[in-house]
């Protein structure tokens, strides 16, 4: 048991006590946050998902193209479009962990990573012009929870397709803190 | 013949470089759209190429 204190609509500010040490924060009967000896638990519906490529995309050369990722291994709040437009629209504001990578099968000699935010370049990863066949970038983004997205580029120095692998090229993300 | 391969054929002095990120002078994109691949900016001393140019150029 805890003890709680319930925001509730139809009788105001409502709080119950216990022995337990437990502290419930609830919003018309719904945990909201947990405090107790180790520390605050939030509940509050965070987004996370994770996606790879499925279908192989061949990239033209020299050119950033966005990056199609078929497949969902999760997305706990339906806030990535894995169909037509391959963006991520979280629908809780905050600050997200953004991971990316995509994969060649053979060798390229330059191929760099980027999370766009609302179309435009927000962060690059690693682009070496030596030999390489992996490119991988991340960062924390701020998302306003309505109208801001991120979507993962590549480029290619001379295009081929990619290893569309659930290990080898993908995209995710995860709030880290809310806004 | 793709947007790249079109505009190294009309200034064949480019090299991958000039393409190449963040130091490159011309940046292509393509949105996975349908649309293709497109002039997403040009800082190059040479002129932007116009879609007429670019439409002209074949095998």
């Amino acid at each position: 048991m805890a003890s709680s204190i319930n925001a509730s609509t139809s009788a105001g500010l409502v709080s119950t006590a216990d022995l337990s040490g437990v502290l419930q924060l609830q919003s018309n009967g719904t945990t909201i946050a947990t405090i107790s000896s180790t520390g605050v638990q939030t509940n509050v519906g965070a987004p996370a998902f994770s996606a790879y490529q499925s279908s192989a995309q061949t990239l033209s050369s020299a050119t950033y193209t966005k990056l199609q990722f078929q497949t969902k291994e999760f997305d706990t709040n339906s806030n990535f479009d894995a169909v037509t437009n391959y963006r991520f629209t979280p629908t809780v504001a905050g600050y997200y962990q953004v991971n990316g990578q995509f994969s060649v099968g053979s060798s390229a000699t330059s191929m760099s990573p980027a999370i766009y935010k609302n179309g435009s370049i927000y962060k690059s990863g690693n682009n070496s012009t030596s030999n390489q066949n992996t490119a991988t970038v991340s960062c924390i983004v701020y998302l306003n929870g309505s109208t801001d997205y991120i979507e993962f580029y590549g480029y290619l120095a001379s295009g081929q397709a990619l290893n569309a692998t659930a290990s080898a090229t993908y995209f995710q993300a995860a709030m880290v803190r809310s806004a | 013949m793709t947007l790249y391969d079109k505009i190294i054929k009309l200034y064949p002095s480019l090299t991958s470089a000039d393409f190449c990120p963040p130091l490159g002078t011309i940046m292509l994109q393509n949105d996975s759209d349908g649309k293709g691949d497109y002039i997403k900016s040009w800082t190059n001393s040479n002129p932007e190429p116009t879609a007429e140019q670019l439409a002209a150029i074949t095998e």
